[in-house]
Formats: structure tokens, C-alpha cells, sequence
């Protein structure tokens, strides 16, 4: 039966609808302001062009290249432990053994608490009096107790430490499916070439992988770019602008501050970062594919 | 014309067309019954029907009142005294949205109803730094009709001219706060020492006793040192007790990099945190340092007037009856600074009940309601009549000789790009406090630069 195509662009058109009225409108509208001077509490000053200029002050504002700075290092630091961690989990949940399926699903756990309740909960592992990293790394000593979350560096290392925390099961998740792509007989045949387990992991796992470690970095760099709930819970940006990410600042200028053409021009600058990065992430992920049909 | 499906459309368009042919007939009054009535009169009983349906809550909810506010430390005593306010007010039904305890959050929730016009928002708590902005943005509904100057006059002045700005009002004193000095009455005691009257005798008089005491788990001093509002109200009290300020209101200018204000940071930095206090002060906004008081692990504590009765409440703290309130000190005797906090109720432009909303806001503000509430959180009235009342004044003592502290409190900067500028002034101080290494002149002058540039928005109105 032939399909008509008036038909099919009746089914699509709901689709289209929604794509265009939560996503594409939204972009494009932020765009839109982000050329403006646009601030709430000033009404008067109403809604004045201004051209690129919130980007030019964008790339002049030091808190801005702070924060970008923030973010960047956030990203190089959680994605590549994330994986690591992650492909250990997916290692070991890959094999046979009693009480895998329970142990699938606790591992997700992290991931399915809401992020606002964990990032509370670390909080209180993270406090200076009471929490339990202290608790555990001086005991009943009080008077070495430190206060991480009150110190520049370490309270980036918190937020570092949650986020790992909460985003490994998700990376584990995708790595452990694409370990169950990878067919038996490919073991069984580097088995009965005398390969050494590492070189069956190094020559069959990993190259095989490589797909679905790129799935996984992509998700991952996106959401991290994001990265505000922590932020928001744990240290609202301090001590010192430390933990201040590109997010939650965009957030700041847009909200408490309603200096929306900026706010607008942040949140633009983070879309364009991992659109950028995504780009490049889906041209190795194309290449990889390749590479893996035709070894 | 093969095709099946086409046929069926052509169908469906023109029954669709003749049912439109009729309404249109039943609107222009051309109405009369054709030949199908029986459908179109079952039709018209639908519609009625689904109007009445639809009519039915805004019917109902012509007396419904909206109010955001965060949750009451006592909600049983705020529930209660909504509840009275519907019995005094039959067919009038207040509708509670408990927002987030945080003023920044609540602000977030505020302001995006506020900025969509929401007509379900009547009347909100609001901060004492909000009436400003509130105003200027059109947000909130001046209140000078209402608000008589007779009434205001009941009020602690403070409070009201907080509420105000370029001239009318815009909110209602629910309660006052004004940074006070709790301190270890026991302690001070026992080491024969008088309650400071200035910021160096306090860093002294907490060396002495934490030498004394040599308890690891003491500190001289808690107060809110987190990168957040909590921060400029602590800094302020200092740099405002020692002369300096955080801005000039006549010129419009920071004056954040002023020698006075400068020296009052580094105290802050190298005495206060530096000597008595420790690092972990750099994360806590009230309820952490309260904590921390109230374990008896701090001698002195910088609160705001509710902390009495969370500190002399047995259940809540170990250190109750053992706990003393004064004045802020200064950099000088007699010369200490309260920065002003407090919530006032605001009533919203676009609501469409003022007059409702008015009732609402006097009897929550009401002599009453604002003793119930002192009673049960000790939060202090600002309503003066209410400061000789006995029964509060059993369960607060010092709340009569704080009259003077609360009338002087000082308030922050009254202008409508005020949360920009606290921004500023958080990373400043934030900076400065949480890496020692900083030189406060340059980090001084960079702030105060990032306050100048917002100040000069205000500018604009006058040359447009």
C-alpha cells in the first residue's frame, strides 16, 4: 500500500510542534535577548538593542572567564574518572555471578536520587562539625576537623566528588551495554590463541567499546557543562566564586538579578560550548563506527 | 476520485461546514430551528452546561485569597491565625504556597509570578531588601492609601522606612531583625569578664577564655560567612562600626574601597576568622553557626533576635540558661551597627483583590497575630505598643532594652539594582575571607569599579 505523504506530514506535525515550542523557540529566543539590555528591576531603561555587546562584556567580565575557566575543569576532571569508574562497575557487573540483577539495580541508585536530595545529603557528609568524611579520616580527633566546603580548592573537589559520585552509574549503564554487544566468540577465539586476559581486554574490549565510551563521554560533557543542582545546594558558587560554573552564574545575572539580556548571552555561550563539543564528539563517534564495521 | 480516503474527507469538510453554518446562525441571533433541533438543542444544553462547569470555580473563587510565604517556624500559629482571619471574613478562603525558607530562593519564585503578571498571587512576605526593586519594577502595589501615616506611626520606624521608596510605601512590617551578640553568660563568668562593648575587647576576651578553657572543640566566635546575602549583613556591621560604608546614597558611589571599610575587612579576616574564629565559619550561613552555638562549641555568636529562643530552649540547645544577648560592638564604645533584616507582607499590582489583600496584610501584621508570633518564635514585634506587653516581655527580657538597637538598625543599600550589587560585594568579602593571601586594596578597588558600573544604570533615567 502506498503511504500518502499529506498523511505522514499530519502525523509529523505534532512532533514538529513540540520540538518547536520547548526547544527550538526557546533557543532562538534566548538568542533574541541575549542582543538586548534588558533588566527587570529597571523598567525604564526598556528593552535596548545592543547589538554584541553583552557577548564583548561576556568576554571582558573576569567573573565570566572565571567561571568558564570553573566549568572546563569540572568537565576534565569528573568525565574521564566517571568512565573510569564507570567501566569497572560495567566490568564486574558484566560477569556472571549470583545476585547480578539486584546488584544492576542498586548500582543506579546514585543516579535515580534526585540530584537536589543527594547534593543535600553530601552537603552534610562534607560539613566541618558532624559530616562523615572527617569522621573518617580523623576519627574522634575534632581539632584536625576541616571544613571542606569553606575552602576554595576543596569545596571544588566536593562538588567533583558528588558529581562522580551521582553520574558513574549512569556511565557504568552505557558501557555495560556495549560490553554485551561485543559477541562471546570473539573471547572464546583470543582464548584459544593463548591471548593473556589484559591483551583480550586491550585488543577486544576496549577497541570494541569505543563506540559507546564516546556515547558516554557525549551525554556526559553536555550534562556536565550544565552542571548547577550541586552547585545550587552545596555552595550557591563560593567560597571565594570557587565553584561558581558557568551555569549557575548565567542563573545569578537571569534571576536574582533579572539582567536577562546577559543571563541570556551566559546561557547562549553554554549552548554554543556544547554544541561545539558535541560536533566534535559525534565526528570521532562517526569515524569510530567505521572503524568497528571494517577491522 | 479513486481514492477512498478522499472521499470521506470530502465528506467530513462539509458536515463540518454546515454544523459551523448553524452556530454561526445560533450566534447572530438568525436562529431558527432547523430541521436536525433535536441534535442542536441537546447541543446547546451541553454548552450550557460546560459553561457552568466552567464558570463554577470562578464563582467559588471570588473570595480566594493567594499568599506566598516560606514556612513559619511555628506554622501551627501562622495556620491558626489564617484560620481566624477566614472565620472573621466569611465566604473568604486564604490559599497558602509555601515557598522555599531561603529569601534568595523565595525571591526566585516571587519574581517569576510577579514578572508574568499572575493574578493568583495576592499578598507575600517580603524581605526588607526586596521593596525597592519590588517597586521600581512594578511589581508590588504602593500602599499609601491604606497605610495611613496614623497607622505608621504604631510601627518601629526602621521597618517603615524600609518598606519605603521615592516616597510611597510598599510594605508592611511583620517583623523586625537586627544583627545582635549572643555570648556565653557562663563562660564570660567564670573568667570574671564583662560582655564586649568593642570588636578588639571581644577577639581578647575569647583568647582569654579559649586558652583558659583548652577545649578542642571550642571557638571564639560564630557568625555567617558563606558566599550569600547573610555575608554583606555581617560585613556591614563591621565596616559600619568602623566608620566606613558600603556605599555613598548622595553620590551614588561604592565606597567599598575607602580605607575605613578596608580595615574593617582585614579585622575581619585576620582577627575575627584569623585569631578566635576558624575556617569552617566561611561555609555556614544561620542555622550552621547557630548549631554550633547552641552545642555550646562558641563563646560568642552574631544572630539574628529568633536565635534567643532557639538557645534558650533546653530542647533545642545545651547551652540554655546559660546564654546572654546584647548589642553589637564597635570599633569604639556606644558605637555599634545592627544591619536591618525583617520581612515585611506585600500586596501584589496585579492582584485583583486589593482591598481583600489590605484586610489580610493589617491582620497578619495586627497587635495579635505579631505577639502570637513573638511568643512562639521570638521573633521581635514591630509593633511598638507590643514591647511593653508582660507576657512578651517574660519570655524575651532584653527585648524592651533592644528598642534602641532595632530603631537604629541600619538598612542596606534602598535601590532597585540592589541584588546585583550584593552579588558584588559577596564575592568582595567571600574573596578576601576565603583566601588570606589576597590583597584586599586590589580586590577592593575591582569590586567597588563592578559597583560603580551598576550604579551607573540609575544614572540613565535622569538623561534619557
Amino acid at each position: 500500500m502506498k503511504s500518502s505523504p499529506r498523511i505522514a506530514l499530519l502525523f509529523l506535525v505534532p512532533s514538529f510542534f513540540f520540538v518547536g515550542l520547548f526547544s527550538i523557540f526557546p533557543i532562538f529566543e534566548s538568542f533574541r535577548l541575549s542582543l538586548y539590555r534588558l533588566i527587570l528591576t529597571l523598567p525604564w531603561l526598556g528593552e535596548k538593542m545592543v547589538g554584541l555587546e553583552n557577548y564583548t562584556d561576556l568576554l571582558s567580565d573576569p567573573v565570566a572567564r572565571d567561571s568558564i575557566r570553573t566549568t572546563l575543569i569540572f568537565i576534565a576532571v569528573t568525565i574521564p574518572l566517571e568512565l573510569l569508574f564507570g567501566l569497572g562497575i560495567a566490568l564486574v557487573l558484566d560477569q556472571v555471578f549470583r545476585g547480578r540483577g539486584l546488584l544492576r539495580a542498586v548500582v543506579l541508585i546514585p543516579w535515580a536520587i534526585p540530584t537536589v536530595v543527594s547534593s543535600q545529603m553530601w552537603r552534610f557528609i562534607f560539613n566541618d562539625r558532624y559530616g562523615l568524611i572527617n569522621f573518617l579520616l580523623f576519627g574522634a580527633d575534632t581539632s584536625s576537623y576541616i571544613a571542606p566546603l569553606a575552602d576554595p580548592n576543596l569545596a571544588m573537589i566536593s562538588i567533583m566528588a558528588a558529581e562522580i559520585w551521582k553520574t558513574t552509574p549512569f556511565a557504568a549503564l552505557i558501557i555495560l551495554a556495549g560490553l554485551q554487544g561485543i559477541t562471546d566468540d570473539l573471547y572464546e577465539a583470543a582464548g584459544i590463541d593463548g591471548a593473556t586476559p589484559w591483551q583480550t581486554f586491550c585488543r577486544i574490549t576496549l577497541p570494541l567499546l569505543k563506540p559507546a565510551l564516546l556515547l558516554a563521554v557525549l551525554f556526559r560533557t553536555i550534562d556536565a557543562l550544565r552542571v548547577f543542582d550541586l552547585v545550587y545546594v552545596m555552595t550557591q558558587g563560593g567560597p571565594a566564586d570557587a565553584t561558581n560554573v558557568l551555569q549557575f552564574y548565567g542563573y545569578k545575572k537571569t534571576f536574582p538579578e533579572g539582567m536577562v539580556g546577559y543571563g541570556s548571552a551566559i546561557a547562549v555561550m553554554v549552548f554554543l560550548m556544547s554544541l561545539v563539543l558535541s560536533l566534535a564528539y559525534l565526528r570521532a563517534f562517526k569515524t569510530s563506527r567505521l572503524y568497528g564495521r571494517n577491522p | 476520485m479513486s481514492n477512498p480516503n478522499l472521499i470521506i474527507e470530502y465528506r467530513c469538510h462539509s458536515e463540518e461546514q454546515r454544523d459551523k453554518e448553524s452556530v454561526f446562525a445560533l450566534f447572530s441571533g438568525n436562529f431558527e430551528l432547523p430541521k436536525h433541533s433535536r441534535a442542536l438543542k441537546r447541543m446547546l444544553v451541553w454548552l450550557g452546561g460546560l459553561l457552568f462547569v466552567c464558570a463554577m470555580p470562578c464563582l467559588a473563587k471570588a473570595a480566594e485569597l493567594r499568599f506566598v510565604t516560606w514556612k513559619s517556624e511555628a506554622p501551627e500559629v501562622w495556620n491558626q491565625a489564617i484560620g481566624d482571619f477566614e472565620r472573621q471574613n466569611p465566604g473568604v478562603k486564604v490559599v497558602s504556597e509555601i515557598g522555599p525558607q531561603s529569601s534568595t530562593q523565595l525571591h526566585d519564585l516571587l519574581t517569576q509570578k510577579l514578572r508574568n503578571r499572575d493574578t493568583r498571587l495576592d499578598v507575600f512576605v517580603m524581605d526588607v531588601i526586596w521593596p525597592a526593586e519590588f517597586a521600581s519594577a512594578g511589581w508590588a502595589l504602593p500602599l499609601d492609601s491604606y497605610f495611613t501615616p496614623a497607622e505608621r506611626e504604631k510601627f518601629l520606624q526602621a521597618p517603615v522606612a524600609a518598606g519605603q521608596y521615592r516616597g510611597q510605601i510598599f510594605g508592611v512590617p511583620l517583623f523586625i531583625d537586627a544583627g545582635l551578640l549572643y555570648y556565653r553568660k557562663d563562660l564570660l563568668e567564670k573568667y570574671n569578664l564583662p560582655p564586649p562593648r568593642t570588636w578588639p575587647e571581644l577577639v581578647k576576651t575569647g583568647k582569654t577564655i579559649l586558652a583558659g578553657e583548652r577545649d578542642p572543640n571550642l571557638v571564639g566566635f560564630s557568625g555567617q560567612f558563606k558566599q550569600y546575602e547573610g555575608l554583606v549583613c555581617n560585613m556591614m556591621e563591621y565596616i559600619l562600626s568602623n566608620g566606613g560604608a558600603l556605599w555613598d546614597e548622595k553620590r551614588m558611589v561604592s565606597a567599598l574601597a575607602e580605607p575605613p571599610a578596608q580595615a574593617a575587612v582585614r579585622f575581619v579576616r585576620d582577627r575575627i576568622i584569623g585569631e578566635i574564629s576558624h575556617r569552617g565559619v566561611l561555609a555556614y550561613e544561620e542555622p550552621e553557626s547557630l548549631a554550633l552555638f547552641t552545642q555550646g562549641q562558641a563563646i560568642f555568636h552574631r544572630n539574628w533576635p529568633y536565635a534567643w529562643s532557639v538557645a534558650s530552649d533546653a530542647a533545642k540547645s545545651k547551652i540554655a540558661g546559660k546564654v546572654g544577648m546584647t548589642p553589637l560592638p564597635g570599633f569604639s564604645v556606644g558605637r555599634g551597627v545592627a544591619t536591618l533584616g525583617g520581612w515585611q507582607l506585600g500586596i501584589s499590582r496585579f492582584s485583583q483583590k486589593p482591598d481583600l489583600a489590605w484586610r489580610f496584610a493589617t491582620f497578619m501584621s495586627g497587635p495579635e497575630i505579631q505577639k502570637r508570633i513573638a511568643l512562639a518564635t521570638g521573633r521581635a514585634p514591630t509593633r511598638l505598643a507590643l514591647y511593653d506587653d508582660p507576657e512578651i516581655a517574660k519570655k524575651i527580657p532584653q527585648l524592651k532594652s533592644l528598642l534602641k538597637t532595632f530603631n537604629q538598625a541600619v538598612p542596606r543599600p534602598r535601590t532597585p539594582v540592589y541584588a546585583p550589587l550584593s552579588n558584588i560585594m559577596q564575592r568582595y568579602f567571600s574573596s578576601v575571607l576565603a583566601l588570606p593571601n589576597t590583597g584586599v586594596n586590589e580586590r577592593a578597588a575591582l569590586a567597588a569599579r563592578d559597583m560603580n558600573r551598576v550604579l551607573d544604570l540609575l544614572r540613565e533615567r535622569q538623561t534619557p
